[in-house]
């Protein structure tokens, strides 16, 4: 039994290398929106990938696509792409779909190595079943949460660990975008369901959890500027597992952030730290101050569409599927900043 | 080269509130510049200084600047160079209007209200036969009428661009007939075709993989002195820009979104072969005064 055990696990490994050594790895996109154009876009060009199919669920655009996509597969349903011996798939499509199409890829053995855009799941628990699910049956997993390949986070975080600034005793953060901003009340623009704290609050959680460790809710408020139960802004404060205490401020109503910020000041017992997707400074108490921007960090990427973190996050999927190895942001650590969100939300129903 | 034929070309960067060093600073700079009559203002300053041109996104913001352009007779002072789709505006559009759906029905209904017939009719074949092209050539149409109805009959629309996104995307997934398809469009309606590019070495590269005459195309790419947004290197574009057949390349970021000093920027750019010109955003008169004598001065 042992021996036919071995057998079968040499050929699975043989089969693997097989795959892995051809031509190219044969990835597929569910949900052709504008993350989904973009991670394809990226993918078309990164040399041992092939996008060899798309799912989308709109007629219109599933008509246009095959007629722009020659050599790409069109389908409207995510079962009909389990014959095409995927390597892995990207999950683009609105969020509170996640769940249900990460759960079929699974389930249905479409591929076993899956990239889902920010957030994981619409809520802590869809986020830990589809954990159950990839420690099950998943090979490599990543979630779309960029700025952890931003150069100004990166750097901050390593003089965080470096302890640069000390022990980090406070900070403050914010997540800011004009989408809304200015729009009318009455008028006939739908804030997305799914609220700012998922759509936009989550990178700065994520990048949180990833500084700071994890963390409780203290105190939670959230805001709807445009009626019909939607979330649009929420201030919130927590408090790590180490003592680090922080402040949240997200909004998707700010004038002047015409592209998404995401911020942070981080006070430590030896400086200040300031740090957002544009420049990183630090002032330390010794009066010495440094200032970095993209430019000074090496923000250079093989092809850039978008911006520099998405080819550098796509790069560092590919590489985790050829090298068979998850790494961060996985949906591990990725169903924390679910759990966190769910905290925010009950705290700010019992205030 | 005589100084009437490189492009001294004023961006429009700063009048979208634009700056690509950090968003704070165009906080910091405040609404001054994205108001169309100051920054028709600033158009102006730099027009008396040796700016010949002017490179603008297509947007409401930028067709009303061109509007009082016209009206104060500078516009025949200069050579258009139009940007489409003015792409973040999309972008927010989707997401505001639930994504590229709702996206793709709100520009259809503003190209059928356009009353440009031609516009409307390839764009009703291109949405009833799914045919990209049909449609491409509908939202060009109607964006030309725009510009040409904001800029006024004595206008020159010396060229159209595609926006870095939409250049990068298609580059992305290789659509050579797509590129193809633009450069016939727009060579057929007297315009020169243009690509605005964050990956002009790739650009460079395909367009001779697929046999495409790079002589007939203007390539707006980044160039500057510390190789910011140059990709995927400094060395890389640069050996690609030299390759080319003639000068058609305007150099955009040549200051590094305000990284680095006029002077040194310049300096750069003057050792660089086959630059047809530059584009520098203005956001206040005496930057307009100053960058644009400082051009003219270095590159002619």
């Amino acid at each position: 039994m042992l021996i036919l055990q071995d057998l079968f696990d040499v050929g699975k490994l043989f089969c693997d290398v097989l795959k892995l050594s051809g031509d190219k790895l044969r990835v597929a996109v569910v949900g052709f929106g504008k993350m989904g154009i973009l991670h394809a876009g990226i993918l078309n060009v990164l040399p041992k990938v092939q996008l060899v199919a798309v799912c989308e669920k709109s007629g219109l655009i599933r008509r246009f696509m095959k007629n722009l996509f020659r050599d790409v597969s069109v389908v409207d349903d995510v079962g009909k792409l389990s014959d095409l011996g995927l390597d892995a798939v990207y999950v683009t499509t609105p969020i509170s779909c996640h769940f249900a199409v990460v759960k079929s890829i699974y389930n249905l053995k479409v591929a076993s190595s899956v990239f889902v855009e920010k957030p994981l799941a619409s809520n802590y628990g869809e986020a830990r079943e589809l954990c159950d699910l990839a420690l099950k049956f998943g090979d490599v997993n990543m979630v779309g949460y960029m700025r952890r390949f931003s150069v100004t986070f990166r750097k901050a975080k390593e003089l965080l660990d470096q302890g640069v600034i000390g022990k980090p005793v406070s900070f403050s953060a914010y997540a800011y975008s004009s989408d809304f901003f200015g729009v009318d009340k009455n008028s006939k623009i739908g804030t997305p369901k799914v609220g700012v704290l998922r759509d936009l609050g989550c990178h700065a959680m994520d990048l949180a959890l990833w500084f700071f460790g994890n963390s409780k809710v203290k105190k939670a408020k959230i805001d709807s500027l445009f009626g019909k139960g939607s979330e649009d802004s929420a201030f919130f404060e927590v408090e790590t597992e180490c003592g680090v205490r922080g402040k949240f401020d997200v909004s998707w109503c700010v004038d002047g952030y015409r592209v998404p910020e995401v911020g942070f000041t981080v006070d430590g017992c030896n400086g200040v730290m300031r740090v957002n997707d544009d420049v990183l400074e630090l002032n330390l108490n010794g009066g010495e101050k440094f200032r970095w921007f993209r430019h000074d960090l090496g923000d250079g990427v093989g092809f850039w569409l978008g911006a520099p973190e998405y080819y550098r996050e796509d790069e560092c999927f590919v590489k985790s599927l050829i090298d068979g190895k998850n790494f961060e942001p996985d949906f591990f650590s990725s169903a924390k900043v679910d759990l966190v969100i769910d905290e925010i939300k009950a705290k700010a129903k019992n205030k | 080269m005589s100084s009437r034929e490189k492009a001294f070309l004023v961006g429009d960067n700063p009048f979208h509130g634009i700056s690509h060093l950090s968003q704070e600073r165009s906080r910091i700079r405040g609404d001054t510049p994205t108001s169309p009559e100051y920054a028709a203002k600033l158009v102006a300053i730099a027009v008396e200084n040796g700016a010949n041109g002017f490179m603008f996104s297509v947007s409401n913001t930028t067709l009303s600047i061109l509007k009082i352009l016209n009206e104060n007779g500078v516009v025949e002072h200069l050579d258009l160079y139009g940007i489409v789709p003015y792409a973040y505006e999309y972008v927010r559009m989707a997401s505001q209007k639930g994504g590229v759906p709702g996206l793709a029905k709100t520009v259809a209904k503003e190209i059928f209200f356009s009353g440009n017939f031609g516009a409307v009719f390839s764009g009703l074949n291109g949405v009833l036969r799914a045919k990209p092209i049909s449609l491409m050539k509908a939202y060009l149409a109607y964006e030309i009428s725009r510009i040409k109805t904001a800029a006024g009959k004595n206008a020159r629309l010396n060229c159209v661009l595609l926006h870095q996104l939409v250049t990068d995307v298609c580059l992305g997934f290789s659509l050579d007939w797509l590129f193809r398809a633009y450069v016939d469009f727009m060579l057929d309606n007297g315009i020169k075709p243009g690509f605005n590019t964050g990956n002009f070495a790739f650009l460079v590269d395909k367009f001779r993989g697929w046999r495409m005459n790079l002589e007939d195309v203007i390539i707006a790419a980044p160039f500057n002195k510390v190789g910011f947004q140059m990709v995927p290197s400094k060395e890389n574009c640069e050996k690609a820009l030299a390759s080319l057949p003639r000068p058609n390349v305007l150099a955009i970021s040549i200051l590094a979104a305000g990284y680095l000093k006029p002077e040194e920027a310049v300096e750069y750019i003057a050792g660089l072969l086959n630059i047809k010109g530059v584009v520098v955003g203005v956001s206040k008169e005496k930057h307009a005064y100053e960058t644009f004598r400082l051009l003219r001065d270095k590159l002619t």
